[in-house]
């Protein structure tokens, strides 16, 4: 049974293409916009400038600091020093290994204290979850003394091990609130069907809510990994070892070393950075997406 | 306060597409106009360009008799209540008020005078050094209101104000809004989906669908002349019945439908534009339709689904070889689901859409008892 | 949503808590403790730990041999934290608001670029920096003379007076991203229809902003405050790669974590001290929870999070 389709009828004036739209140039925005320029060639500036300066002679990076590598002044001279002189990939696995480490242990750890305290009502939930979040505010740097006599009794020092750790302990309290937060959210639905599926709770946890708080994990990762990645502060204490050093222990040391080789230094200082834009390049979007989700606290 | 006058009116967001086009309307000082229509059809962007919030892509709004396409909002001297009231979160009741005036640059003392005034008005004097957030929806909403009557504007715009309502306070609050539009005097359009609000509220109201009027009038003229199917099913609740079919004899004083089920009606419109064998549509109201043979349009079929109201049963009745018929029957009147039932309805009752779906015209809509009965209903 | 404790076995509950809890404690709160503990012990002659009351704090704060370079860190530390609070947050609060106007073209890649430095070790942040403003390569000073500047550029790195307030603009300038993200999250929150009725209202963009979005704001200011607060009374990295444990010039450029570090293990001619260490570290703490206590009660009360 077919009504007559309701396609109503009025006449189409065929419509003339909008005019060009009335660009009357705004002049406030593009105040805004010179504003912002400007910041962003602030903020660039000074990386593009060792960038570009790393592949140059020595007397190249003196004559004209500001331009571009030309076919004379191109070289590679300290890139292959740095590598040479250092065992510089074998320091970027060292971070690699220590920062994706620290992610794994604090991601599991931290969701199974985060769902025991936001699920479950029991004696000292209010206790745990205050004493958790104190370290959100105070510096685990604080207790380095101990943490290194603890190191040295437990035979870790000059071990990834040790970094891992104090890593893990520095980011469970920031990514506890944050998992926290998140697994609240989870619908109650979805926790009472599986229960009266006669799921345990064991089994819920790493079958149902796990996979859930993919996106938080986004948010923790960007908090945790980034000062992880970036710190002096423990592979200069705990584990300044040759074999376990870090990028970032690594490039300071090699500065300090060859202080006067222009080109060696601009080429560690890129080596140190060129990962990092890469990553950021194409991770930006999820970066900050992470990051300002878990802002909103 | 001051008329509106909209002249082909035109918005496109790329050049391309239009939003809206070709949207004339005139809106005379003081009447309560009413934009309806389901999501997407315009009716919030026109509200927008009325306002400022959006510019206009082609042709001239007038406020008064001042062509206003390049004026910022607050020089159209208009005000507009939001759909989520939009009061500032961080200022009391007093200041919210307070706050267009205060940018006016009016005075302290004038700007108590007028809030207090117009919270005497909307029954919230008591509320003034509250946060809004310790306010219940519907006092949030007189806030909202108060906050567009102390600009004294010469226009007040409506963005579908009622929809975060519950059904109760939503029933109060139009009676009030109408009230309010008689003791102000005031040039009102109203943005709502909802077409009973419209009914009830508006003095002229205007049913858009798909970037274009469809038609605009009076209630009453919306009820008993729908312009096109659109119009037709969308006034009126529950929708009016449509049914196919074509014609066999048409002039001037009526025409005879031979429906796709085989009935053979005589529909009271002027045929004198048809010609036979045409397509056509059939539209018949469900409070139009007597549940006996008393009519002089007789059809048959058997009841499906009732819908208890009490004051009214919905009769949903499936007819072989046609289309479903909704029957608006009497409440205290008991019917069986699979009873065969004979229904019929009177000859002027009809609507006949031609086949591009525009209506023709009635020849004595509303002389009947029921239309008369429906009419007090919708108020 | 909580369930009562029988849907729950404790062997669960300890499976689910243990693994986090152990860590923590172990290397984050214990040594901790341990620490404020040991500030108050010394070693005697043969070395043993001995208790030894107040002692160490007044050394610290008062033996002419120590307070001196206490409370210089101290200070230092505040002028740190002042010029953050003039430059990085205002300048992070002037960017977000800027990104978060509507309709703004390539309002993303600006920020995705601003944000950049942000994410570089402030190790590098520091050593790149030092290059731009060497006197000997020369970069700064040519850069500055682009804007007819040339005279007024100095080794500001080298110098007593300037080297601290130089290390700060550095800081400020790579952590800018943090406020300007928590800023721009807290701005978007606002609802269009606020500022839109604001703008029918006939307010003009100066006027929403102080007015409307700035006091809806006001948490989130005071979130970036403490957090940078925190960072800077526990900054370390900076100095230390730029200036070394001895943040020189003649200690201009101190401040309590290099102090920290120098006390405990020593560097060149001085020995490190762990019990005078510890109490260095008691001592920041102290002023960590002074501010963070603070600003929960001074501060979180005023702020009630307005429902948007």
């Amino acid at each position: 049974m077919t009504v007559i389709a309701m396609k109503p009828e009025y006449p189409v004036t065929p419509v003339a293409p909008a005019q060009a739209g009335s660009t009357r140039i705004d002049f406030g925005r593009l105040m805004v916009h010179a504003a912002l320029l400007a910041y962003t060639a602030l903020a660039l500036f000074p990386i593009a400038l060792i960038l570009i300066n790393s592949v140059k002679t020595r007397a190249a990076i003196f004559d004209d600091p500001l331009a571009l590598p030309s076919m004379e002044s191109l070289t590679f001279g300290g890139f292959v020093k740095v590598i040479d002189s250092t065992n510089f990939l074998h320091y970027f696995g060292n971070s690699l290994i220590v920062t994706l480490l620290a992610l794994f242990c604090i991601v599991l750890f931290g969701a199974m204290a985060s769902w025991a305290l936001s699920e479950y009502r029991f004696m000292g939930n209010r206790l745990l979850t205050l004493f958790l979040a104190l370290g959100i505010m105070i510096p685990i740097r604080l207790g380095t003394v101990s943490i290194l006599e603890l190191m040295v009794r437990l035979d870790l020092v000059n071990t990834l091990t040790a970094l891992v750790l104090v890593y893990t302990a520095q980011g469970l309290p920031l990514a506890v609130m944050i998992l926290s937060e998140f697994m609240r959210q989870v619908p109650a639905e979805l926790k009472d069907a599986a229960r009266c599926d006669g799921v345990g709770e064991v089994k819920i946890f790493f079958q149902v809510i796990l996979p859930l708080i993919r996106p938080a994990i986004a948010t923790v990762a960007v908090f945790t990994m980034i000062p992880a990645w970036n710190d002096l502060w423990f592979p200069l204490i705990l584990a300044p070892s040759e074999s376990t050093r870090t990028v970032t222990l690594g490039v300071q040391q090699f500065i300090g070393q060859y202080v006067t080789d222009w080109n060696s230094v601009l080429a560690a200082l890129s080596l140190a950075v060129i990962p990092m834009l890469i990553l950021y390049a194409l991770f930006s979007r999820q970066l900050i997406r992470g990051l300002t989700a878990g802002a909103v606290k | 306060m001051a008329s509106v006058s909209l002249q082909a009116l035109r918005k496109s967001y790329d050049g391309k597409t239009d939003i809206l086009a070709g949207i004339d309307l005139e809106i005379a000082h003081g009447e309560f106009v009413v934009l309806v229509g389901p999501s997407g059809c315009g009716k919030s962007t026109l509200l927008r360009m009325l306002c400022g919030l959006e510019e206009i892509s082609g042709g001239d709004m007038l406020i008064g008799d001042q062509v206003v396409n390049h004026l910022p909002p607050a020089e159209r001297g208009i005000a507009m209540v939001f759909q989520s009231y939009a009061l500032y979160p961080h200022m009391t009741v007093y200041q919210n008020m307070a706050f267009g005036l205060k940018v006016a640059g009016k005075d302290k003392a004038q700007i108590r005078e007028r809030v207090e005034r117009a919270a005497a008005t909307l029954k919230i004097g008591h509320l003034l050094e509250r946060l809004p957030r310790e306010l219940s929806g519907g006092q949030r909403q007189r806030v909202a209101i108060g906050r567009a009557i102390v600009r004294e504007p010469r226009l007040f715009l409506f963005d579908e104000p009622l929809s975060n309502l519950d059904a109760a306070l939503r029933v109060q609050t139009r009676l009030e809004i109408a009230k309010l539009h008689r003791q102000l005097d005031a040039t009102i359009v109203y943005v709502t989906h909802d077409q009973v609000e419209a009914m009830t509220l508006g003095d002229k109201i205007v049913v858009m669908h798909e970037g274009h009027i469809q038609q605009a009038g009076t209630p009453l003229d919306l009820y008993q002349q729908p312009r096109n199917l659109f119009v037709a099913g969308f006034i009126g609740s529950p929708r009016m019945n449509f049914m196919a079919g074509s014609v066999v004899s048409a002039q001037a004083g009526g025409v005879l439908v031979q429906l796709a089920s085989g009935e053979l009606v005589r529909a009271a419109v002027d045929g004198s534009a048809l010609a036979a064998g045409a397509a056509v549509t059939l539209g018949l109201r469900a409070e139009h339709i007597s549940e006996s043979d008393s009519g002089s349009e007789q059809f048959k079929g058997e009841v499906s689904v009732v819908e208890h109201l009490g004051e009214a049963n919905y009769i949903y009745v499936s007819r072989k070889g046609g289309e479903d018929v909704v029957i608006r029957g009497d409440g205290e009147r008991h019917v069986a689901i699979g009873q065969s039932i004979v229904f019929s309805a009177d000859s002027t009752a009809f609507h006949v859409f031609d086949e591009r779906g525009q209506a023709l015209r009635r020849l004595r809509p509303g002389n009947m008892v029921s239309a008369a009965r429906s009419m007090m209903r919708s108020a | 949503m909580k369930h009562a404790v029988h849907t729950v076995r404790p062997w669960q509950l300890v499976l689910f808590l243990a693994p986090a809890l152990l860590v923590y404690t172990l290397f984050s709160a214990m040594p901790l403790a341990q620490t404020l503990a040991q500030g108050f012990f010394s070693a005697d002659e043969n070395g043993k730990a001995v208790y030894a009351g107040l002692e160490n704090f007044r050394t610290i704060l008062l033996d002419p041999d120590w307070s001196a370079g206490f409370w210089n860190a101290m200070v230092n530390n505040a002028r740190f934290f002042a010029i953050h609070m003039l430059l990085q947050n205002p300048i992070g609060l002037a960017l977000a608001t800027l990104f978060s106007l509507k309709g703004l073209r390539g309002a993303r890649t600006y920020r995705t670029l601003i944000f950049l430095p942000t994410l570089l070790s402030v190790v590098i942040i520091g050593f790149i920096w030092q290059l731009i403003l060497s006197p000997l390569w020369g970069v700064g000073e040519k850069l500055m003379g682009f804007a007819g500047l040339a005279g007024l550029f100095a080794p500001w790195l080298g110098q007593e007076e300037t080297a601290l307030t130089t290390l700060s603009i550095v800081s400020v300038w790579q952590y800018i991203g943090m406020p300007m993200m928590l800023i721009y999250a807290a701005l978007l929150a606002v609802p269009d229809e606020i500022i839109e009725a604001a703008h029918v209202e006939g307010a003009g963009a100066m006027r929403i902003f102080w007015q409307i979005k700035l006091p809806l704001i006001y948490p989130t200011l005071g979130l970036v405050t403490i957090l940078t607060f925190v960072a800077n009374f526990n900054a370390f990295d900076l100095i230390y790669s730029v200036k070394g444990a001895l943040a020189g010039p003649n200690y201009s450029t101190d401040i309590l974590g290099t102090l920290f570090y120098r006390t405990f293990f020593g560097y060149q001619a001085q020995v490190g001290n762990a019990y005078l260490g510890s109490a260095v570290a008691t001592l920041m703490f102290l002023v960590i929870l002074a501010g963070v206590g603070l600003y929960f009660v001074a501060v979180q009360r005023r702020l009630t999070r307005f429902a948007l």
